[in-house]
C-alpha cells in the first residue's frame, strides 16, 4: 500500500471499494490497529492510533468481519456482551444494553438472548455480529465485508438495517466490500482503491458524474441505473 | 490374612511418604521381583522382626538397577544380590568360573566402589543348569554335564529361547565341553520347558537349578561337573551404616539363616511360592520360626 | 477369584495408589505440556523436532528410565510419577498442538479485533475452543498412564502391577487378574468419563 491518503468526516459511512486483494482491508485493519503500517499515521479524532494501546483502542472500536466470528462457546447474550465486561460494566447495565441491542438488530430479546450461535441462521449471526460490534458504543465501527457469507434477501434487510442503526447512533463507519452496488446502496463516501493504491475518494454521486478515470467508469457503468433507483427507494425508506 | 494386610499398610505408606522425610528407624529391606527373591528378602525381614526390630519392606524392585541405585541412596539398607549377577550386569567383569573367586570379587568391589558389603554366600546357587527324569538320568546314564555333551545325539532338548543363542548358554557349552550336538532343539517360553519334559516331548530341559518345577516334578539336575556357569549364590548386600548404627549383630544374625539357603531349601521355598500360591511373607515367616 | 476375595483390602490400597500416581502425574504432565503445547502450536517450526523428541523419551525403555530417575528421586511415587509425566508429554502436547491450531481463525481474529488482550484470547476463546480435542487428548494420556502405572510396583510405589507382574511371574493368573482386572476397569471408568466431557465440550463449541 502507498501514498494513502485520506480523511473521513465524523458520523459518515465510507465504503472502501475495490477487488480482493486490492489492500482495502489492510488499510482497514491498520485503524484499530490489527496491522501496523510501515510508515504514515493512522488518526482518529485527532489521535495518532500508535499512541493508544491497541486493546484499549480495539474495545473503543467496532469491529465486524465476513466470517462473523462469534463465540461458539458463548451464548448470544454473551456475545454481546463481551466488549462490556472486557470494559468491566456492572451486570446489570450489561443485561440491559443486551436486550437493548438485540432489540436494535430486531432479534427478539426473550427468543435469542440465550441461544448459541450454531442454532442462528448466516444473517440471525451476522445481526448478532453487529449487535456485539456496537455494544460499548462505539465512536468507529470497521465492518469487513460483513454481508458477503449472507444471501441476497438476507444482505438487504441487514444492509437496511444498519443503515438505521447508525444514522441513529451517528456513529462513523468505515465498510469493506468488493461489491459495487452495496457500495452504492451504503456509502456517504466512496474509496476506490486498486493494486494498493487509492484511485479516487469521494461522494457515490460525484464517482458516478466525475469518475476519476476509465477503470471507475466502468465499475460503475452498469450501476448508474440501478443507482438511481435505489437512492430514490433508500430515500423513502429513510423518511419512512 | 494378617501379614498380607500389614503388607498392604506398609506399601500404602511408602507411596505416599516422599523417601526422605519421616524416616523410621526401622531396617528398610528390599527385594528385586521375582519369588525367589522376594521370599530370602522376607527371610531376611523375619529374622530382623525376631529379634526385635522395625522393618520397612520395599519389595518387587523391577530390577537390578532400580535395586542398585535404591541401596546406594540408602532407600533400602539390605537386599539379597546373586554373586554372578552382581559379578556380570553389576560390576560389568568377565564371569569367573570358581564360586569363591566371584564371591571375593563382588565383595571387594562392592566395599571399594559402593561403600557397601556383602555378607556370607549361600550354599545354594541359582545358576544356569540343564535338567532330566529320573528316568532319563537312568536310561541314558546321564547324571553330569560331560556325560550330557556325550550323550546329546540320543537326547532331545526342550529350552528356552535365549538358551539356543545366547554366549553363555548352548554355544559356549558346545565350545567348553565338546559335543553337546542334541537330537533336536525347540525353544518354549519360560517356564513351558518343563511341560515339554513331563509329557516325555523332550528328554533335557532348560533350567535354573533352584527352579520350584525341579522339586515339584521331581527332576535331576546335571552336575556342572567342569564348572561351565559361574556360580549365582545369594548374598545379603548391605550398607556400612546399618553394620555400624545397629547394636545387633546383624552380620552373624543373617549369616546363620543363610547357610540354611541350599539349593533343596531354595527349592523347597519357591515350590510354596510359585507352586502353591502362598505368600511370600508367611512362606518366609515358616522358614525362620 | 478366590485370590480376590481373600485379598480385596489389599487389592483396593493397591488400586488407590494406582490412581494416585495417575493423578498425580497428569497434573504435573498437563503443567508442563500446556506451555509446551501452545509453544508447538505457535511456532509450527518448532512442532516437529520437540514432538520428536518427546517421542523419543515416549520409546525409552521405561525400566532403564525408572532405575535412572531412582538415582535421584529415590524409591516411591517420585520416579513413577516423573516417568508418567515424561510419557505424557508425548500425547498431550501433540494433541494441546492439534487441538489449538484447529480453534476457527474466524473467532480468533474476532477475539483480537474486539480488543481482547493475548491473555484473554486465550483463556476465553482459545482454550474453550480447543478444548473437546484437548480433552480428547487428557483422555489418551489417561488411559495410557493407567497402564504404564503398573511400573508403580517397580520401585516400591505400589499400584496394581504389583500383582499383575508378581503373578505373571509366578504364573498365577488369579492374582494377575486380580490386578489387571481393576486397572482394566479404571482405563475404561476414564475413558468413559473423559468421552463424556469430550462430548458435552463438542457440543458447547460447535459452530
Amino acid at each position: 500500500m502507498d501514498g494513502v491518503s485520506f480523511e473521513i468526516p465524523a458520523g459518515s459511512f465510507t465504503v472502501l471499494l475495490g477487488p480482493s486483494g486490492c489492500g482495502k482491508s489492510t488499510l482497514m485493519r491498520t485503524v484499530n490497529r490489527l496491522v501496523t503500517p510501515r510508515s504514515g499515521t493512522v488518526t482518529v479524532g485527532g489521535r495518532d492510533v500508535a499512541s493508544i494501546e491497541p486493546t484499549a483502542l480495539r474495545r473503543a472500536t467496532g469491529y465486524v468481519i465476513q466470517a462473523v466470528g462469534l463465540f461458539a462457546h458463548m451464548s448470544v447474550a454473551q456475545n454481546i456482551a463481551v466488549v462490556p465486561e472486557l470494559l468491566h460494566w456492572d451486570r446489570e447495565r450489561i443485561a440491559r444494553r443486551t436486550d437493548e441491542l438485540l432489540e436494535l438488530v430486531e432479534l427478539d430479546p426473550q427468543r435469542y438472548r440465550s441461544r448459541f450461535p450454531r442454532e442462528l441462521s448466516g444473517g440471525e449471526q451476522q445481526r448478532v455480529g453487529v449487535a456485539r460490534a456496537i455494544a460499548a458504543e462505539p465512536q468507529v465501527l470497521l465492518m469487513d465485508e460483513p454481508f458477503g457469507a449472507v444471501d441476497a434477501i438476507a444482505r438487504r434487510s441487514l444492509q437496511d438495517e444498519l443503515l438505521r442503526i447508525v444514522r441513529t447512533l451517528q456513529t462513523t463507519v468505515l465498510f469493506v466490500t468488493h461489491d459495487v452496488e452495496e457500495a452504492l446502496r451504503l456509502a456517504d463516501r466512496i474509496a476506490v482503491m486498486r493494486d494498493g493504491k487509492l484511485l479516487q475518494y469521494a461522494a457515490p454521486d460525484e464517482m458516478l458524474r466525475a469518475p476519476a478515470n476509465t477503470y471507475i467508469a466502468q465499475l460503475f457503468a452498469v450501476k448508474a441505473d440501478l443507482r438511481r433507483y435505489d437512492s430514490l427507494r433508500n430515500a423513502l425508506s429513510v423518511e419512512r | 490374612m494378617n501379614l498380607t494386610r500389614a503388607r498392604a499398610i506398609a506399601l500404602a505408606g511408602s507411596a505416599l511418604a516422599l523417601p526422605h522425610c519421616g524416616r523410621s528407624n526401622a531396617i528398610r529391606i528390599g527385594s528385586k521381583n521375582f519369588s525367589e527373591n522376594i521370599t530370602v528378602a522376607e527371610i531376611y525381614a523375619a529374622v530382623m522382626e525376631r529379634e526385635g526390630f522395625k522393618v520397612e519392606r520395599h519389595m518387587n524392585l523391577g530390577s537390578t538397577q532400580i535395586a542398585m541405585a535404591a541401596i546406594r541412596r540408602g532407600d533400602i539398607q539390605i537386599y539379597p544380590e546373586y554373586t554372578g549377577t552382581a559379578l556380570i550386569d553389576v560390576l560389568h567383569l568377565e564371569p569367573l568360573r570358581n564360586a569363591n573367586a566371584v564371591y571375593d570379587t563382588v565383595k571387594r568391589e562392592f566395599q571399594k566402589r559402593f561403600g557397601l558389603s556383602l555378607l556370607n554366600p549361600s550354599p545354594g546357587s541359582d545358576s544356569q543348569g540343564l535338567a532330566v527324569t529320573r528316568a532319563v538320568a537312568q536310561k541314558f546314564n546321564v547324571r553330569t554335564l560331560s556325560q550330557c555333551a556325550a550323550a546329546a545325539p540320543r537326547l532331545r532338548l526342550a529350552a528356552v529361547p535365549e538358551f539356543v543363542a545366547r554366549a553363555d548358554a548352548l554355544p559356549g557349552l558346545q565350545r567348553f565341553y565338546g559335543g553337546f550336538k542334541f537330537k533336536s532343539v525347540r525353544t518354549f517360553d519360560i517356564g513351558l520347558q518343563y511341560e515339554a519334559l513331563a509329557h516325555g516331548d523332550a528328554d533335557v530341559a532348560t533350567a535354573f537349578t533352584t527352579d520350584a518345577r525341579i522339586a515339584a516334578d521331581d527332576l535331576y539336575v546335571l552336575r556342572d561337573d567342569r564348572s561351565f556357569w559361574p556360580a549365582y549364590n545369594i548374598a545379603p548386600v548391605i550398607r556400612l551404616d546399618l553394620l555400624k548404627i545397629h547394636r545387633l549383630d546383624i552380620p552373624g544374625t543373617l549369616n546363620r539363616v543363610t547357610e540354611g539357603l541350599t539349593d533343596i531349601a531354595l527349592r523347597r521355598l519357591n515350590v510354596e511360592v510359585d507352586i502353591n500360591k502362598r505368600d511370600p511373607a508367611d512362606v518366609a515367616s515358616e522358614f525362620v520360626y | 477369584m478366590s485370590y480376590l476375595f481373600s485379598h480385596w483390602r489389599l487389592i483396593g490400597v493397591l488400586t488407590l495408589q494406582h490412581l494416585g500416581l495417575v493423578f498425580a502425574a497428569l497434573a504435573i504432565a498437563l503443567a508442563l505440556a500446556l506451555p509446551l503445547g501452545i509453544f508447538a502450536a505457535r511456532v509450527p517450526r518448532v512442532s516437529a523436532p520437540l514432538l520428536g523428541l518427546l517421542g523419543a523419551l515416549y520409546a525409552m525403555p521405561s525400566l532403564a528410565l525408572l532405575a535412572v530417575l531412582v538415582r535421584y528421586f529415590g524409591l516411591g511415587a517420585a520416579p513413577v510419577v516423573a516417568v508418567l509425566a515424561i510419557y505424557a508429554q508425548f500425547i498431550l502436547v501433540r494433541n494441546i498442538a492439534a487441538a489449538l491450531r484447529a480453534v476457527p481463525r474466524a473467532q480468533l481474529d474476532a477475539a483480537r479485533g474486539i480488543g481482547m488482550s493475548s491473555r484473554q484470547q486465550f483463556w476465553r476463546v482459545e482454550l474453550p475452543l480447543a478444548s473437546p480435542v484437548l480433552i480428547g487428548g487428557l483422555r489418551l494420556a489417561t488411559v495410557a498412564l493407567i497402564a504404564i502405572a503398573t511400573l508403580g510396583g517397580y520401585v516400591g510405589a505400589g499400584g496394581l502391577g504389583n500383582e499383575i507382574f508378581f503373578g505373571l511371574q509366578r504364573r498365577y493368573l488369579e492374582q494377575t487378574l486380580a490386578g489387571s482386572i481393576p486397572a482394566a476397569l479404571l482405563a475404561i471408568a476414564a475413558d468413559t468419563a473423559f468421552r463424556a466431557l469430550e462430548r458435552v465440550a463438542t457440543r458447547r463449541t460447535a459452530g
